[in-house]
């Protein structure tokens, strides 16, 4: 008998509108232990930040708020996800010739995302109002591969959407607003077919297409 | 072996005979066979050994595994661990961050090409460890595409001397598919698998449209083979195999090297390769473990670092005799790299297609692989399934520019996708290439430095790529399509040529300069073709291995 708590089912921002009860969490006496410590783990407490300054990791935040589109709690941690992995050097095993290493990037990135804050309004990017936020951003995607700050703007966007997606989309929360069931093994699936769905699946009871909502 | 054993063990050509290693695994729950490492041979660093390997992945333990069999005194240095898929491996995709080489690397060019996570490997069984499975063989026409095609070049061996290593190593991974049409035609030694919601897609979609579909080929017994048990479908195939039933060299070659007396070196990294510079002969490897230095002697160097590590290790390895770099003299090392062209493109179906349900690799089809003389480029592209998990189909959705409320529109949307993935044969140029970066790693050694330019043909490619696969899934009955640019695979970067002047390497995979370092790996490659590289990697090296333990005795 798994017993159900309110660490059960959570979804950031609290809304389900797509899988009614689905629950990852619902299945981690299938997983193999040392899949469930990884996963579990990143439901636990985080260290503190240490990677950037308080300015810093307000702006990160902010950014990060925005870029997945995080308003309300429960919020998956994205930010303390990111600054635990630039302190441990943990990158993708790669930099562009004409970008500094991850940390340095990210560090001179929301410095000058900060920068365009300034000369547009009295105060920084991280205490600006949700659209003067998105609107700063959207300048900085709209650049393409056009220099921003002395930096390709297509490389920096491409630094910050895959840090944050990686650290989004690997908490279970997430996964049970996607109708992502997380770790398999070693159960394995059964109804992988067009339309299949294991026990512990749920149907989408909303379904929308994007195009017709984005 | 009697009839019945034949049907036990899952292989009916002998395999069991000239490698033993999916019978050295252990039987029940546990993946690694800890008695066999713990008993494994150790040699000194003062050994002189008949060859040593650098780097145990695709080249590399197969080498081991022929050379232990010829009763060389072999070791395989590996800058990574000895893996153990019960307590190093995860069901989970950013866990297995620790399986992709993460050490610091420059990307430069016009079209930079990321690496890491997608295409380099690191501890033993290397990038096998992550990749989807897919085990195509080339088809006869890449070892000639200069004369059929004039672009390219030609290999110094044709397909009929990897022919028959084509057909030993499928039987020992074992590769499961339908009866092959394309290329050469040939048949695999496992039938295929069932098929999840994403093959589906595509066999329906290319049905519709009179392309041909096949199931496989995938490295992936269908049924038990040796004490590798059954797949189980669970879709973390990128993300090592904690079944043991995908294939990596980690399960189906070291058990058998280990066994024949062979040493697996872990957490090893090779430095430079030491040479006379009298006799221009390699006498061995520094490398360095656990921050102590050492160097190994050996009568043989072979190089099976793949196409970053191996041409960096050469230029690392500069010296009086060899100012530029070794076997550099004619400034071949680390051109004609090349990368596989790899957009993905998805589709929305109404209907949930939940495509993290199965093995990525699952249908293919090579219908658009050779020249088509009425397109205006040259050679072409194959379109297999491919399966993107969550963070990785994030990704591709952020990649089409959705962010913030787009984005999370988009991802929940997930269960409702299909997608494909092709592979297109960008053509080798000298100026893709590595070169020595100023920027040093923890070791103090300088980093690799991957330049990239992609030329016409090669955009050209990628277009009608993605209009194939955009035209499979409308015709399956997709909603929306969108599409992805990425590139997929290494090879070349130290290649096989007829003289010292156009590559690295004679057909025997021996360098030029220095006779007895040979290399084994990808990069040997003067082609790519539109096939996943694995098993004409291993392939080549087990006809490589061939070649060296008849024309050398060991000492």
């Amino acid at each position: 008998m798994v017993k159900r708590s309110s660490l059960n089912g959570v979804t950031p921002g609290g809304h389900q509108p797509r899988f009614p009860g689905f629950d990852v969490l619902s299945q981690t006496h299938m997983w193999d232990p040392i899949t469930a410590g990884v996963v579990l783990a990143r439901l636990g407490p985080h260290d503190a930040v240490r990677f950037f300054t308080p300015s810093e990791q307000a702006i990160a935040r902010a950014l990060l708020d925005q870029l997945l589109d995080q308003r309300e709690d429960p919020k998956v941690p994205v930010l303390e996800m990111l600054d635990s992995r630039l302190v441990e050097e943990s990158t993708d095993g790669w930099r562009y010739e004409d970008l500094p290493e991850d940390g340095q990037a990210w560090k001179q990135s929301i410095g000058a995302l900060d920068k365009d804050a300034l000369d547009k309004h009295p105060t920084g990017f991280a205490l600006l109002a949700w659209e003067q936020q998105a609107d700063i951003i959207q300048a900085v995607q709209d650049l393409q591969s056009d220099k921003w700050h002395g930096m390709t703007a297509s490389r920096v966007w491409s630094l910050w959407t895959r840090y944050a997606c990686t650290a989004y989309y690997s908490h279970p929360w997430a996964w049970n607003e996607i109708g992502f069931p997380g770790p398999a093994y070693p159960r394995g699936y059964k109804n992988a077919t067009i339309g299949g769905r294991e026990p512990f699946e749920v149907a989408d009871h909303h379904q929308v297409d994007p195009l017709k909502q984005t | 072996m009697g009839v019945l054993d034949l049907f036990r063990d899952g292989s009916a050509d002998g395999v069991r005979d000239r490698n033993a290693s999916a019978w050295l695994l252990p039987l029940g729950q546990d993946r690694v066979n800890h008695g066999l490492r713990a008993d494994a041979r150790r040699y000194d660093d003062t050994d002189e050994l008949d060859a040593v390997i650098v780097g145990c992945g695709a080249g590399g333990a197969t080498m081991l595994q022929r050379l232990a069999r010829a009763g060389w005194r072999v070791a395989a240095l590996d800058a990574g661990p000895f893996w153990d898929p019960d307590r190093d491996w995860v069901s989970d995709e950013a866990g297995s961050h620790g399986l992709y080489w993460t050490e610091p690397r420059v990307i430069a060019g016009e079209n930079p090409v990321p690496l890491g996570s997608n295409n380099s490997g690191r501890g033993v069984g290397g990038s096998m460890v992550h990749y989807a499975g897919y085990t195509p063989r080339f088809h006869p026409s890449d070892f000639s595409t200069y004369t059929n095609d004039g672009v390219g070049a030609d290999w110094p061996i044709s397909y009929d001397d990897l022919r028959s290593y084509y057909g030993l190593i499928e039987g020992e991974l074992p590769v499961a598919g339908q009866d092959w049409p394309w290329g050469d035609p040939h048949r695999y030694p496992h039938s295929p698998h069932p098929v999840g919601g994403n093959g589906e897609v595509f066999q329906r979609g290319a049905f519709a449209l009179g392309i041909t579909a096949k199931v496989g080929p995938v490295a992936i017994a269908n049924g038990r083979f040796g004490h590798r048990p059954h797949c189980i479908y669970r879709g973390f195939c990128l993300q090592g195999c904690k079944v043991n039933a995908k294939a990596s060299p980690l399960i189906t070659h070291v058990p058998d090297a280990l066994a024949h007396g062979a040493e697996v070196r872990p957490d090893s990294m090779v430095t430079h390769i030491e040479v006379d510079g009298r006799t221009r002969r390699a006498t061995g490897v520094h490398y360095i473990r656990d921050g102590i230095e050492h160097f190994q002697k050996a009568a043989h160097v072979v190089v099976a670092g793949y196409s970053i590590e191996t041409p960096r290790l050469l230029l690392n390895s500069a010296s009086n005799a060899f100012p530029n770099g070794l076997c550099n003299d004619y400034d071949q090392v680390g051109r004609y790299l090349m990368v596989q062209g790899a957009p993905q493109t998805g589709g929305r179906f109404d209907d949930e297609v939940r495509m993290y349900k199965a093995p990525p690799p699952e249908v293919s089809t090579e219908d658009f692989y050779e020249t088509d003389p009425s397109k205006p480029y040259k050679r072409g592209f194959s379109i297999q399934t491919v399966s993107p998990l969550p963070i990785t189909w994030a990704e591709h959705v952020a990649g089409q520019g959705h962010w913030g409320h787009d984005l999370r529109v988009y991802m929940r949307d997930y269960v409702h996708w299909s997608c494909l993935g092709a592979l297109c044969e960008l053509l080798p140029q000298p100026e893709n290439r590595v070169t020595l970066a100023e920027e040093k790693d923890r070791r103090g050694l300088p980093v690799a430095k991957f330049s990239y330019t992609m030329c016409d043909n090669d955009k050209q490619l990628i277009q009608a790529a993605r209009g194939v696969m955009e035209e499979i899934l409308k015709a399956a009955g997709a909603t929306e399509v969108m599409t992805f640019q990425r590139y997929a695979h290494l090879v070349g970067g130290a290649r096989m040529a007829a003289d010292e002047r156009h590559g690295v390497l004679d057909a025997d995979c021996r360098s030029f300069a220095v006779r007895n370092l040979l290399i084994t790996d990808g990069s040997v490659f003067p082609t790519q073709g539109s096939a996943n590289p694995a098993l004409t990697i291993m392939a080549n090296a087990a006809r490589v291995a061939d070649r060296l333990t008849t024309t050398t005795s060991p000492t």
